[in-house]
C-alpha cells in the first residue's frame, strides 16, 4: 500500500473556485480511479487561496491482474464454412492472440466473437502520472486564463507541483510555452511569513509540514478555527459575530493562516442605518459585523477581518484597516447626510433622467403607470380610503431612493435607504414599510411583504414590468430572462398567496393591459394577443409553483388548472386562491382515500355525457330536466339528489370548503349507482332521443357540479 | 516619503528590473491602460516592459473637492510586462518593500478581481491587493485587447499612488497628501476638483460633446484608411473621454450607452487590428531585438 500526494501550487485562486474545485475533484477523482482499477483507503482533499491538493492512501502499487472479455466481429462474419475469415484474423492480430483462441458466443444481438485475456496490472505511478494532467486540466470554472507565452489555462498560473508517491517524486511536467513545471517534493508555505521552500519528505507528512509554515491546507479547519476566534474576538468587545455563511467561505478561501483581527470605529457612525454599516463590512471589506446581541440588529462600533498576517502584527493590522473603514464609513455618512438635505419627494424629478427600459421611458413614467395598477389592485381588495391614499403614495415614492447618493454608490440598499429617507422626510409608517417590502422577495428564499401596502406595491412594480417587456415583445426564452420576468410572475402569486389576497388576476390583468396601451407608448403588439401571452406566463407560474412548491401531483394540477379549458384557465386567474385551495385539498383526498370514493362515480358520469350537448358550467336541474320523460324511480331519485346537491356545491366554491362539495358527491354515489347499475337501473342511450338526453342532462349536471372542483377525466387513478 | 519621492522610488525600483520608464501620454483617458504605452504594446509578439505615471480622468467620480476619497482627475502608477514573468508576485511585493513597508508586519492578500473594459474590447484577470484591508494595487493578466487575444500574456500593475501615499503618510484625506516636503496635493488639485467638477456636472456643453464625439469617430475612420494608426488611435481616446463627459452629465440613456460603447468599441478593435498589421509589416522589431540580445 502506498500514499499519493498531489499538490497543484498556483498564484492566488479566486476565493469561490477554491471550493469549486475540490468539489468537482471529490466526484471525479474517486471514480478517476476506479475506472483505472485502482481502489484506495481513503481521500483527502485540502486547498488554500495557493494549492488544491489530494492525498490518497492506501493505493495497492499496482493494478490488480485482470481477465477481460472483448467482443469482436459476428460469427457469421468472422467464420465461413468453419473456416476463419480475415475479418477473424484480422480481430485475433489485433489483440495479439491466435485464432484458435477466439471463442463463439450468443448474444441477443445474434453470435459473436469473444476473446478473453488475462491483462496483468500496471504500476500505479504508470497510471497516476497519466491520470494526474486529467485531473488538473479537467477542473472547470468561469474565466479561465493563460499566461506567460503558453496555452495553458487555468484560473490563475500554475507555479509547482508536488507529487510524491510515499517518499519518492512521481515527475510529472507541465510545459507552458517556454516556461515549464516539474513536479518535486518542494511546496511553498506562507508568502510572507514563510518565504523558504518547503521540502516535504513523504506524502503523509504533507498537512503537518505545511502547518510548520504558516498554511493550514484544510478547508474545513480553517473555517472551524475562523469561527472560533471571530466568536472570541467578539465576546472580547462584548458583543456577538454577525457570521453570513457565504462570506465564511469566501474568508475562509482569502487565507492560508487566518487570525481575527477586533478593529474599532467612531461610535459617531453608529448614528448610519445598520444596512448601510453591514454593507460596507461585509460586501466591501469581507468583516464580521459585531452586534449587542444576537437577535438584535444594534451594532457596536467594531468589526473583525480575518487576517493572513502575523498574529503578533494584529495591531498595526487592526490600525490600517480601521483607517479604511473610517474612510468608508465616512463616505457613508457623507451621502446619508447629503441626501437627507432633501425630501424623498424632490428626488421624483431626477427619476426622469433615469431610464427603465429604453422602449419603456423612464423610472418616473413607470412609477405613474404603477399607481394606476395599484388603484386597480386597491379598488378590487375594496380598501378604504386612507389606505388606498398610503398605497398611492409609496408608490409614487417607492423608487426615488434610486436617486440618492447612497443607493447610487450601494444598489443593494434600494428600498432599504427609501424607507429611511421617508421617514425622516416625515412619510407615515405605512408608507415608508410598503417603500422597503416592495422589493419583496428579493430572491428565492427571502421574506415577503407584511403590509397591505408592500404587497399592493410590490404586485403594481412587478405587473408593470411584465406588461411593459411583453409589449415590447422581450418575452423569456429558454434560460435567458434578462428582466427576471419569471421571478417577477412568481412573486405576484406568491405574494396573494401568503397574504391571501381575494385578487382577480385577470380582470387586473385587462384593465392593466387596457390602460398600459393607452398610454403614450405605441405599443408593438395588440391587446388580445399581450393578454393572452401573460395569462399563459401566469399560468405557467402557477403551476410550476403548484407542483414544485407545493408539491402537488402534475394530474390533480391539471385537474385544477385544465390543460386547455378555457372555463379553468379564466377561473384559475380569476380566483388564485381558490385555484390553490382546490390543488391542495385534492392532494388531501387523494392521500386520505376520499378521492377513490367518488372517482369512478363522477368519471363514468362524465364519460357519457360527453355525448350529450349539455355545456359544462349549468349546475341547476330545475327546468332543465323534464320529470315526465323518466321511466324510472332511479331517475326521480337521481333527479331530487342533483337538486339537493346545488346548494352545497355553491357553498363549497363561495366558502372554498371543498370537503362540503366531496361529501356531498360522496352521498349521492349510491343514488347514481342505482341508476347505473340498480334494479331500477336505466339503459342511457335510449333509442328515444328526447329521453336520452334527458339522461345525459342528468348525468352532465353531476359532472358539472365535480367540475367546481376539478376536471376529473385529467385526474389519473383515483387511488 | 512625499508623493514625489513614491513615484521616483517606483521608477527605480522598476527601471532596476528592466523596465522602460516612459512618460505620460498626452491625451485624456479613463486609466493607465489605455495609454498606447499599454493597450497597443500588449498585443502582437513582441516583448515589452514598460513602467509610467499616468493622469487619469473619471468625469463622474468629481464630488467638488468634498469628498477625501474619490476625485475626477487622479495618478495611476503603471507597469506593463510582457511575457508575463513567474515570479511577478514576489517581485511585486519586493517592491512594497522599496516604499518602505515590510509585507511580513501586514496582512496583504490577493483578492480576486477581474478586469473588462467593453469600451475597448479588452479583459483580463487578476486580483487587487489588499494591505491591511485596503486596495493599493490592481494585478491584470491580459487576455485580450481590442478584441484580439493577448500572446504572449502581458501582466499589468496598476498602483493607486493617492491611496498607497496617503497609506505611508498616515493622512485621511487625498487633498492633506504631502507633494513634496513644502506642498500638498490640495495645493495643486483642489481648485481643479471643484473646477473640473463643476465642469463635468453642470457647465459642459452636452450638444458639442455630442458633436464632437461624431466627429472624432469620423476622423478615427478616416485616419484608420490612411494607415495612420497611432493618430487614428488617439481619435479614440477622445472618444471615450467625450463619451465619459456625456456620460457624467447624464445624457445619455442605458441603450445609448449600450450604443455608444458598442461604437467606440468598434474603433479601438479596428485600430487594435491594424496596429499588429502595421508591427508585422515592420517585422516586429522588438522580437528581433530581444533575439539579438539572448543570442
Amino acid at each position: 500500500m502506498v500514499t499519493f500526494l498531489l499538490e497543484v501550487g498556483t498564484e492566488e485562486l479566486p476565493a469561490s473556485f477554491v471550493a469549486d474545485a475540490l468539489n468537482q475533484w471529490r466526484s471525479r477523482i474517486p471514480a478517476s480511479l476506479a475506472e483505472s482499477f485502482l481502489s484506495s483507503e481513503s481521500i483527502q482533499f485540502y486547498g488554500t487561496p495557493r494549492r488544491l491538493a489530494v492525498l490518497i492512501a492506501g493505493l495497492p502499487t499496482q493494478q490488480p491482474d485482470r481477465e477481460e472479455e472483448v467482443k469482436g466481429p459476428s460469427a457469421q462474419a468472422a467464420f465461413k464454412d468453419g473456416k476463419p475469415t480475415k475479418a477473424a484474423e484480422g480481430f485475433a492480430r489485433s489483440r495479439g492472440i491466435a485464432v484458435a483462441d477466439l471463442a463463439v458466443r450468443s448474444t441477443d444481438k445474434g453470435d459473436f466473437v469473444f476473446v478473453r485475456q488475462q491483462i496483468a496490472g500496471r504500476p500505479t505511478a504508470e497510471i497516476l502520472t497519466e491520470l494526474v494532467p486529467q485531473w488538473i486540466f479537467g477542473l472547470e470554472g468561469k474565466r479561465f486564463m493563460r499566461w506567460g507565452d503558453g496555452d495553458l489555462r487555468f484560473p490563475r498560473p500554475i507555479r509547482w507541483l508536488v507529487s510524491l508517491l510515499d517518499e519518492a517524486v512521481l515527475p510529472i511536467r507541465l510545459v507552458n510555452g517556454s516556461e515549464s513545471c516539474t513536479s518535486d517534493r518542494i511546496s511553498q508555505g506562507h508568502r510572507v511569513l514563510h518565504p523558504d521552500p518547503v521540502l516535504i519528505p513523504s506524502a503523509a507528512q504533507y498537512v503537518e509540514c505545511l502547518r510548520q509554515a504558516f498554511v493550514e491546507v484544510d478547508p474545513a479547519q480553517r473555517e472551524a478555527q475562523i469561527v472560533a476566534q471571530a466568536e472570541k474576538a467578539a465576546r472580547s468587545v462584548k458583543g456577538v459575530a454577525t457570521i453570513n455563511p457565504g462570506l465564511l467561505a469566501e474568508v475562509r478561501d482569502l487565507v492560508e493562516y487566518p487570525t481575527a483581527v477586533v478593529g474599532q470605529f467612531d461610535p459617531e457612525f453608529l448614528e448610519l442605518p445598520p444596512e448601510v454599516i453591514t454593507t460596507e463590512m461585509e460586501s466591501h471589506q469581507r468583516y464580521f459585523p459585531i452586534r449587542k446581541a444576537a437577535d438584535r440588529p444594534t451594532l457596536l462600533p467594531y468589526f473583525i477581518t480575518i487576517a493572513n498576517g502575523d498574529p503578533a502584527k494584529t495591531d498595526l493590522i487592526a490600525a490600517g484597516n480601521q483607517r479604511v473603514i473610517r474612510a468608508r464609513l465616512s463616505d457613508g455618512k457623507y451621502f446619508f447626510d447629503l441626501d437627507r438635505k432633501q425630501s424623498l419627494e424632490d428626488y421624483l424629478p431626477r427619476l426622469e433622467t433615469v431610464t427603465f427600459q429604453a422602449d419603456l421611458g423612464s423610472v418616473r413614467a413607470k412609477v405613474d403607470r404603477m399607481g394606476e395598477i395599484a388603484q386597480m389592485i386597491g379598488s378590487q381588495l375594496q380598501v378604504n380610503a386612507a389606505t388606498q391614499s398610503a398605497i398611492d403614495r409609496a408608490t409614487l415614492l417607492c423608487k426615488a431612493d434610486l436617486v440618492t447618493q447612497m443607493v447610487g454608490e450601494f444598489p443593494e440598499l434600494q428600498g432599504v435607504m427609501g424607507e429611511k429617507y421617508a421617514r425622516s422626510s416625515g412619510e407615515s409608517e405605512a408608507v415608508a414599510t410598503a417603500i422597503f417590502e416592495h422589493y419583496l422577495p428579493r430572491g428565492a428564499h427571502d421574506q415577503l411583504p407584511l403590509t397591505l401596502g408592500g404587497q399592493v406595491v410590490g404586485i403594481a412594480d412587478r405587473l408593470d414590468t411584465l406588461i411593459g417587456i411583453f409589449s415590447i415583445g422581450m418575452v423569456p426564452s429558454g434560460s435567458s430572462d434578462p428582466f427576471a420576468l419569471r421571478r417577477a410572475a412568481t412573486a405576484i402569486v406568491n405574494i396573494t398567496w401568503a397574504a391571501n389576497l381575494e385578487l382577480n388576476l385577470e380582470q387586473l390583468l385587462h384593465q392593466a393591459v387596457s390602460a398600459f396601451l393607452a398610454g403614450s407608448t405605441p405599443p408593438k403588439t395588440d391587446a388580445a394577443s399581450l393578454l393572452q401571452q401573460l395569462q399563459e406566463f401566469f399560468l405557467q407560474r402557477v403551476r410550476t409553483l403548484l407542483q414544485e412548491d407545493r408539491s402537488i401531483d402534475y394530474d390533480l394540477v391539471n385537474a385544477v388548472l385544465g390543460e386547455s379549458d378555457p372555463d379553468y384557465t379564466a377561473r384559475a386567474l380569476q380566483n388564485l386562491l381558490d385555484v390553490r385551495d382546490r390543488a391542495e385539498f385534492l392532494q388531501s383526498i387523494r392521500q386520505n382515500g376520499q378521492l377513490t370514493a367518488i372517482y369512478e362515480t363522477v368519471n363514468r358520469a362524465s364519460r357519457l355525457a360527453a355525448q350529450g350537448t349539455l355545456d359544462k358550467t349549468t349546475l341547476e336541474p330545475t327546468g332543465l330536466i323534464d320529470p315526465r320523460q323518466f321511466q324510472q324511480p332511479s331517475e326521480q331519485a337521481f333527479y331530487e339528489a342533483l337538486i339537493q346537491l346545488v346548494p352545497e356545491t355553491q357553498a363549497a366554491q363561495a366558502e372554498r370548503n371543498y370537503q362540503r362539495l366531496v361529501d356531498a358527491l360522496a352521498n349521492i354515489a349510491p343514488v347514481v349507482s342505482q341508476f347505473f347499475d340498480g334494479s331500477t337501473s336505466v339503459l342511457v342511450m335510449d333509442e328515444n332521443l328526447d329521453i336520452r338526453q334527458n339522461r345525459l342532462n342528468l348525468l352532465g349536471l353531476l359532472r358539472n357540479q365535480a367540475r367546481v372542483l376539478a376536471d376529473f377525466g385529467a385526474i389519473v387513478k383515483g387511488e | 516619503m512625499n508623493f514625489q519621492s513614491v513615484i521616483a522610488t517606483l521608477h527605480q525600483f522598476w527601471s532596476d528590473r528592466g523596465c522602460l520608464i516612459v512618460q505620460p501620454y498626452d491625451t485624456e483617458k479613463g486609466a493607465g491602460t489605455k495609454s498606447p504605452h499599454t493597450f497597443l504594446r500588449a498585443l502582437g509578439p513582441e516583448p515589452w516592459s514598460v513602467a509610467y505615471v499616468e493622469p487619469c480622468r473619471r468625469p463622474a467620480d468629481g464630488r467638488y473637492g468634498e469628498n477625501p476619497n474619490r476625485v475626477q482627475h487622479y495618478y495611476q502608477y503603471q507597469v506593463l510586462i510582457k511575457p508575463s514573468p513567474e515570479n511577478i508576485l514576489d517581485i511585486y511585493l519586493d517592491s512594497l518593500k522599496a516604499l518602505g513597508i515590510k509585507p511580513e508586519d501586514h496582512d496583504i492578500r490577493f483578492v480576486e478581481d477581474n478586469w473588462e473594459d467593453a469600451a475597448v474590447g479588452a479583459w483580463g484577470v487578476g486580483w487587487e491587493v489588499w494591505l491591511d484591508g485596503m486596495e493599493i494595487t490592481q494585478f491584470t493578466y491580459f487576455q485580450q485587447c481590442g478584441g484580439i487575444d493577448c500572446r504572449p500574456v502581458s501582466i499589468e500593475i496598476t498602483y493607486g499612488l493617492e491611496r498607497l501615499t496617503m497609506y505611508l503618510q498616515e493622512v485621511n484625506s487625498i487633498f492633506d497628501i504631502r507633494w513634496n516636503d513644502r506642498l500638498t496635493y490640495g495645493d495643486v488639485h483642489l481648485q481643479g476638483e471643484i473646477e473640473g467638477s463643476k465642469y463635468n456636472f453642470e457647465a459642459s456643453d452636452p450638444d458639442l460633446l455630442f458633436t464632437l464625439f461624431k466627429l472624432f469617430e469620423q476622423d478615427a475612420e478616416r485616419l484608420m484608411k490612411a494607415s495612420l494608426v497611432l493618430p487614428a488611435f488617439d481619435q479614440v481616446l477622445k472618444c471615450s473621454h467625450t463619451f465619459n463627459l456625456l456620460d457624467a452629465r447624464g445624457v445619455i440613456s442605458v441603450t445609448e450607452r449600450a450604443r455608444y460603447i458598442g461604437r467606440i468599441r468598434s474603433l479601438a478593435r479596428q485600430v487594435a487590428q491594424l496596429y499588429v498589421k502595421q508591427r508585422e509589416e515592420l517585422g516586429f522589431p522588438l522580437l528581433k531585438e530581444s533575439q539579438a540580445q539572448a543570442a
